[in-house]
């Protein structure tokens, strides 16, 4: 319990910091103080988990000084810039990601995976502000049936095991025969080959699909879900000072550009 | 000192070592979690019907179809390895030699998703679970056909030429002579080898699992993000011992029985 309240003195310390820094000159070098406030695992060093590839998310990449690429890998990297660390990322699995496992036995600081924040995953992690607009969307062939969502009744749709996508199908399309899967990869083979008629998940991964320069207008997007829901980055449930001085760094980059720029690199409307 | 008591203090003392050892796992361990992450009364009770009729039933029948598969697969395969006639011979060597060497999740893979791609959409039957399981017979397949060749070569040659001198044929002697006495002896490889299929059908789900067809490991860490809580993989490593234990305690039972026999 000391613990806990010591953790949570130094947190409220280092955001009324941030608040008193912030009243001050805008136009000053106010980031975050030191990154000892921070409560890395190793200090100096922001350690990201994520589970790759998800591209255009997270994509490996050997030319990249952190040998990662995609969206969510060029935001934290401006946030450790913001937060003056260095970066790291670790390839991890979801499930223990999103369980709150990767974080509370301080394998990584942040989680940065594409997780939408949910009230089931608040109760196992501390979330920053909504970093990007999910939307959900459905991808079947081009010479499909299917048009929409009243078409899945008895057909069977892909969804990735514990997302979003699999609780949406579950939701509005329960005549749906969901056929789960561990990864997109497996998925999207089992598409090409037939074995499931359509694919329900994030839009950016099936907007990939559709735009798969091997298998040109082969499969299209056929409808676009708004779930309400947003994309955030994780910690541990106690570590409020390292989410706040992301919140601050999230703000700080929506205010310059920095956020839009990076977002159109890879969600530019064509 | 004496021999017996030397000897009683060694046996003492490793005693003592052995509980020591115990005894510092236990004091150790921090056991409210323990209990609060891996034997959450809730989380087993709100998985507990399933659990049962669903994934442990999923895994068992799994397991026997691809262990049935496969020793029929094995047996064919075998004789063939056993055959005077070469082309039989290097066709069974080289099945065997290509399934052996791949892990089973790749054969899963190829068998389940692979072949409806290369050939168009015609698919294996029983849909992507059935192409899963067939891929499994065909890795237990190839092991078990070596085993089961071991097994009919260490049957001793007096009794095949006993069988030819009472004039029986060359089939009905392998028949009624030497597989019977093979099948004994393979006996205990082959239960390891249900004990490997077993934990191999946790491979299955890659191929794309439907409602109601989630085997163990599979509906394990299903309800490991549905509750957010360690305590379905424990409840799922058990209902794998509750599988296997019997099954190893009665192979140990048959093979005392065959050790008498002889």
């Amino acid at each position: 319990m000391t613990m806990k309240n010591a953790l949570k003195a130094v947190a409220l310390t280092s955001v009324l910091g941030l608040a008193l820094a912030a009243c001050g000159s805008s136009k000053d070098d106010n980031k975050s103080g030191s990154s000892s406030d921070l409560n890395l695992i190793s200090s100096g060093t922001l350690t990201v988990c994520s589970d790759v590839p998800y591209p255009p998310f997270e994509d490996f990449d050997k030319s990249a000084p952190s040998g990662f690429k995609g969206f969510d890998v060029d935001v934290v990297s401006k946030i450790a810039d913001a937060l003056k660390v260095k970066l790291v990322i670790k390839d991890s699995d979801f499930d223990p990601l999103q369980s709150g496992l990767l974080l509370t036995t301080k394998k990584c600081d942040l989680g940065a995976s594409a997780m939408t924040i949910t009230d089931e995953r608040k109760k196992h992690l501390l979330f920053s502000d909504g970093y990007y607009d999910s939307k959900q969307s459905l991808l079947v062939p081009a010479d499909s049936s299917i048009k929409s969502i009243a078409d899945l009744a008895g057909k069977k749709v892909g969804v990735q095991k514990g997302t979003t996508g699999e609780t949406y199908t579950t939701e509005h399309a329960p005549d749906a025969k969901r056929i789960q899967f561990k990864d997109d990869g497996t998925m999207y083979l089992a598409l090409k080959a037939g074995t499931i008629d359509a694919i329900l998940q994030d839009l950016p991964v099936n907007l990939d699909h559709q735009n798969d320069p091997k298998e040109p207008g082969k499969f299209k997007v056929v409808e676009t879900y708004n779930t309400d829901e947003e994309y955030g980055f994780a910690a541990a449930k106690d570590n409020t000072a390292l989410i706040d001085a992301v919140n601050k760094a999230l703000a700080d980059m929506k205010a310059d550009g920095t956020y839009q720029s990076i977002y159109d690199t890879y969600f530019a409307v064509k | 000192m004496k021999r017996s008591t030397k000897r009683r203090l060694r046996d003492g003392a490793l005693y003592a070592l052995f509980l020591g050892a115990v005894a510092t796992l236990i004091l150790v361990a921090d056991w409210s979690k323990i209990r609060h992450n891996f034997f959450d009364g809730g989380v087993l009770k709100a998985i507990w019907p399933e659990l049962v009729t669903e994934a442990a039933k999923n895994t068992v029948v799994y397991t026997a179809e691809a262990f049935i598969g496969g020793l029929a697969l094995a047996f064919v395969l075998a004789l063939m390895k056993l055959s005077p006639l070469k082309p039989y011979r290097w066709a069974a060597t080289a099945y065997i030699e290509f399934f052996r060497g791949l892990p089973a999740l790749i054969v899963i893979i190829l068998f389940a998703l692979g072949i409806p791609l290369a050939f168009n959409g015609k698919a294996l039957p029983g849909g992507a679970i059935g192409a899963a399981v067939i891929a499994l017979i065909a890795v237990s397949g190839a092991y078990m056909a070596e085993t089961l060749r071991a097994g009919i070569q260490a049957v001793p040659r007096g009794q095949t030429e006993a069988a030819h001198s009472l004039g029986m044929s060359g089939t009905w002697t392998m028949l009624s002579v030497v597989l019977p006495q093979a099948v004994r002896i393979v006996i205990p490889p082959l239960t390891n080898e249900i004990v490997l299929l077993l934990k191999d059908t946790s491979l299955i789900s890659v191929a794309g699992v439907g409602i109601g067809q989630a085997e163990l490991t599979n509906f394990a860490s299903d309800n490991v993000v549905i509750n957010s809580s360690p305590t379905p993989l424990i409840a799922a490593a058990v209902c794998y011992l509750i599988i296997t234990l019997p099954l190893t305690q009665l192979v140990a039972y048959l093979e005392r029985r065959s050790q008498k026999a002889r």
